[in-house]
């Protein structure tokens, strides 16, 4: 996709950028306790990066972003995973959550704060990241960019995989077994 | 302690091994023994502790409510496995240090493979409950995997490794399975209460099935017919991985599993008939192939799988009172096995090439090393004054006693290790003879150099062991003792002695060695050398071609599907629907749903408003004539939908919704702009098209408008069962500690589906992204760059590359 020359869009899609992402964790954090939580919070912020990317063309976008959206959800379920192991190692099971509340917090008050949010967290990324990759790619794709830039094929892709089309192609793995 | 310890170190060491080996290269090899040395030490600590005969439980809590917890058994023969693969890890270890040298990269990676498999093996032998044994069991295969295909850029390595996985894979499936039955049957799956409790008459009767589900896990690990195929393609492994994981430790977890589950399943009426019928037959096989092959480690490998048919028959034709000297066949075979293995990495090192029919005359110029193989070779063979004699005297013993009073087939096992022990000995000797002895050709001389001590270490001390255990067996016998297991041995052990006198064992003994000899003389030579492995033998090309028809069956039913016009994929996915959903209502009648009155009074009006705006927005998708507008009006049902949410005071569903539809219209028009420009006046100016795919259209959106509606007025009925809803909203505050439900629910009530959820998105992004990656585009066109602005559509260059489905706009423009 290629950068829109709009310089209102590029304007209005800088600020709307900080606007939804402070909105998109507001939602995160309080989501245990009033509408909101880490599947909405991640739409809003994927959609913050899909502004940018309208505004200023996808490569700009996943300069913007620094890593592959694909380690961000990598990281998020990791994230998730971990936080439901870990009470596995005292002998608790799996995916107990804890709460508690801080009290007296300065300018906040009474904080409720819980495990929960970890694996909310975790959603969080995982929702961020695959959003933003699949539009990324098919933004590429659309504006005659390859899927993935040339670093990231080694990534994804084996030496021996083939366009889908090439049709009964099959892969090489020299039928001679015998050494 | 010391045992959860001795597991946990070489687990501890794979991360250390994989960031230490990007600083130390070739050298991390030295740090790595540290991990298999400590874990012999911590387990030689526990053997001292522990009594002969006691049985050991060591339990941590895990997933208490399935019943699986960390717990971990100790007694003979765990330990006797435990200290094989700790101390084999130590000798190869130290041997890899010297093989991976500079040439290699990634030594790194290597050795923290290595470690993760040693703790999986030492997982596998401790473990005391089945599924834990399970998940470990697994836990070797992925890093037999991981290791065959180590050398990742040769072909023959990754699809030796693909096969190894899918194998051994797909039978500790079949294992697992034959676990759950064996635990439904007994009502636990731990190891102790197993072993211990006589089964009630209830559960003997699934013993038979579980019992054979369970042996073909044992088979595959240990590559018995049918699977022996994978252990020869899996030696495209680096030498020290074959020496250790398909020689010395993983494969023997199948005689392992069968020594395990002696006590429980020897009573089942198929135990004997299935091992000696599969293992002795795997055994002559093996052999034959062994002498057919020309490989080093293709000959090693079959002569592996061979002999692991033996280690597994034995336990098939030992009585159930319990087995005799099973342990010191199995010690025996680890000695001269993993020694060969290791001559041969050092050969192949040394010579470049392991091809018998290459090899020759190196006895001049590595006296060591030919001394060494001939001793492991000899223990191969089972000459005099090695541990190989001492095994098959006790073995050929066990045979003529089964003769004696077997009562199933008993001339089998006898005439199987007859046949196969002759064959033996008549490759023991082409592989000695083969590189030591004759003429030397001058292209492996050119480049011959003397390998160093700290690869000559590991095979010197294991030669060394066959010789001094087989000349002093009672040495070998006292140590053996410390291994007694009760149940599974025989409550007296014989005494090991080298000379029995002139017995029927020493004279058939004599006999194979002979005729061993002789069949080799009769080969020896040009013979040999043209010998092959007929096609009827080779299944891993079988194997292979049936692995490779899955993909090819996919793409031909992706074909039989697939359709060049988006309309046809809905219209398919929507009758199967129709077909389905709709007959099941049919079948129920759907006059029985409907509710019987209807309170015109309750409808509140703005919702009413709401929805009649819905319905005009779907109205106007439907007549709209191009895509732009009936996007937009879709949309719009969208939006309309997000204020009905907020009119049943959903916030969570609303803003969720406004959000998906958000992302999802950009998604949208992100794919309508790839299509070309005349995609987007549709096919509304095609009256080809109109006529019988618009009737078709209109039948199914009707269809799914009433199936729906069905639906829809079937879910509004009064329900018996009370709904889950209500739990949830009463239990978030006192449960959960938490005042939204919804967010309770999704990562605290059902956080399991969440986690799992989050999983299945990002494996689909993944596959997403390798399909659009896949799509293929000209060289060309990747070198134009961006194309103009979106919607202009791409015109391919050369037109017999252009796939079917481009056609039709294209020509159409």
């Amino acid at each position: 996709m290629k950068a829109g020359d709009s310089y209102i869009l590029r304007s209005v899609a800088t600020l709307l950028f900080f606007v939804v992402n402070v909105f998109a964790l507001y939602l995160l954090l309080r989501g245990h306790n009033l509408p909101g939580g880490g599947f909405i919070g991640g739409l809003g912020c994927a959609l913050s990066f899909i502004l940018l990317m309208l505004a200023f063309g996808v490569e700009a976008a996943e300069r913007i972003l620094r890593v592959d959206p694909v380690r961000i959800a990598v990281a998020g379920v990791s994230l998730a995973l971990l936080s439901s192991l870990l009470p596995v190692f005292w002998s608790a099971p799996f995916l107990r959550q804890y709460n508690g509340k801080l009290t007296q917090v300065p300018l906040l008050g009474d904080v409720a704060v819980g495990t929960p949010l970890v694996f909310d967290v975790g959603v969080f990324l995982v929702v961020v990241g695959v959003t933003t990759k699949l539009i990324f790619v098919l933004a590429r794709s659309v504006g005659g960019l390859t899927g993935l830039s040339l670093g990231e094929r080694s990534r994804y892709a084996g030496p021996l995989e083939t366009p889908i089309e090439h049709g009964e192609a099959r892969p090489r793995t020299d039928g001679e077994a015998k050494p | 302690m010391l045992l959860l310890l001795a597991i946990l170190i070489p687990f501890l060491f794979v991360p250390l091994l994989w960031i230490a080996g990007t600083k130390l290269g070739a050298r991390v090899g030295w740090l790595a023994v540290c991990a298999p040395v400590a874990s012999t030490a911590l387990l030689v600590l526990t053997l001292l502790n522990a009594a002969p005969g006691e049985r050991v439980v060591w339990e941590w809590d895990w997933i208490p409510s399935l019943g699986l917890n960390l717990v971990f058994l100790v007694d003979g023969l765990s330990l006797f496995f435990g200290l094989v693969v700790s101390g084999m890890g130590v000798l190869v270890v130290i041997y890899s240090a010297g093989y991976l040298d500079d040439h290699y990269a990634f030594h790194g990676r290597f050795y923290a493979y290595l470690a993760l498999f040693m703790g999986a093996m030492l997982g596998t032998v401790f473990a005391g409950n089945l599924l834990l044994m399970f998940v470990f069991w697994e836990l070797t295969g992925i890093a037999s995997f991981l290791l065959i295909g180590f050398l990742h850029t040769d072909a023959e390595s990754r699809s030796g490794a693909r096969m190894a996985l899918l194998v051994t894979g797909s039978t500790g499936l079949a294992m697992l399975a034959g676990i759950v039955i064996l635990g439904l049957a007994a009502g636990t799956h731990d190891l102790k209460a197993l072993l211990e409790q006589p089964m009630n008459a209830d559960g003997r009767e699934k013993l038979n099935l579980a019992f054979v589900l369970m042996a073909v896990g044992a088979f595959g690990k240990s590559a018995q017919f049918p699977f022996h195929f994978w252990l020869p393609n899996a030696m495209r492994a680096p030498t020290p991985v074959s020496a250790y994981l398909h020689s010395a430790t993983m494969v023997k977890l199948g005689v392992f599993l069968v020594a395990r589950i002696f006590p429980i399943f020897s009573e089942a009426g198929l135990w004997s008939p299935l091992l000696m019928a599969v293992s002795f037959g795997t055994m002559l096989l093996g052999a034959l192939l062994a002498l057919l092959s020309h490989d080093l480690k293709a000959v090693l490998a079959y002569s592996t799988v061979s002999q692991l048919g033996f280690l597994i028959g034995f336990y098939g034709m030992s009585p159930s009172s319990g087995a005799q000297s099973d342990l010191l066949h199995i010690i025996n075979h680890v000695f001269y096995k993993g020694c060969l293995f290791m001559v041969v990495g050092i050969i192949d090192h040394s010579a470049g090439t392991r091809d018998l029919r290459h090899l020759g005359g190196l006895g001049a110029r590595l006296p060591m090393l030919a001394v060494i193989t001939a001793i492991a070779a000899a223990a191969m063979a089972g000459l005099p004054g090695t541990t190989g004699f001492i095994s098959k005297e006790y073995m050929l013993k066990a045979k003529f006693d089964y003769w004696g009073d077997g009562d199933f087939a008993a001339w089998y096992p006898l005439v199987m290790v007859t046949l196969a022990s002759v064959l033996k000995v008549a490759f023991s000797l082409r592989i000695v003879w083969g590189v030591f002895g004759g003429r030397a050709r001058p292209e492996v001389l050119a480049d011959l150099h003397r390998p160093g001590w700290n690869l000559l270490f590991a095979p010197a001390l294991l030669a060394a062991a066959c010789v001094v255990f087989g000349l002093f067996p009672g040495l070998l016998g006292q140590g053996l003792t410390h291994f007694w297991t009760p149940l599974l041995h025989a409550q007296v052990q014989p005494e090991l002695y080298l000379w029995h006198g002139i017995t029927r064992e020493f004279l058939l003994s004599l006999a194979i060695v002979v005729a061993g000899t002789g069949l080799y003389a009769v080969l020896a030579g040009a013979r040999v050398n043209a010998l092959r492995i007929p096609r009827v033998l080779a299944f891993d090309r079988l194997f292979e071609s049936g692995v490779e028809a899955f993909p090819l069956l996919a793409k031909r039913i992706t074909a039989a599907l697939r359709s060049d016009r988006p309309f046809d994929a809905p219209a398919i996915v929507l009758c199967t629907f129709l077909l389905v959903v709709g007959g099941f209502l049919a079948s129920i009648g759907p006059a029985s749903l409907l509710p019987t009155q209807v309170n015109w009074e309750e409808i509140d009006p703005l919702r009413a408003f709401c929805v009649g705006l819905i319905a005009i927005a779907v109205v106007l998708v439907v007549v709209l004539p191009r895509w732009t507008g009936q996007l937009i009006a879709l949309s719009i049902v969208g939006f309309l939908v997000t204020f009905y949410y907020v009119l049943f005071r959903a916030p969570d569903l609303a803003m969720t919704q406004i959000l998906v539809e958000a992302a999802t219209l950009l998604l949208v028009l992100l794919l309508l702009a790839r299509f070309p420009r005349a995609a987007e006046i549709g096919e509304a100016n095609d009256t080809r098209v109109r006529s019988w795919r618009g009737a078709l259209g209109i039948l199914v959106a009707a269809g799914m408008g009433i199936v729906m509606t069905l639906v829809t007025v079937a879910a509004l009925n009064p329900r018996s069962a009370a709904p889950a809803g209500d739990y949830y909203l009463k239990s978030t505050v006192p449960l959960a500690h938490g005042t939204n439900a919804v967010n309770t629910i999704l990562v605290d009530f059902r956080g399991f589906d969440t986690l799992l959820e989050v999983t299945v998105l990002l494996i689909a992004t993944l596959g997403a992204v390798g399909l659009l990656m896949r799509y293929r585009r000209s060289a060309s066109e990747y070198a134009a760059g961006p194309m103009g602005p979106a919607g202009s559509g791409i015109e391919l260059e050369d037109p017999t590359e252009s796939k079917p489905d481009e056609k039709g706009p294209n020509e159409s423009r």
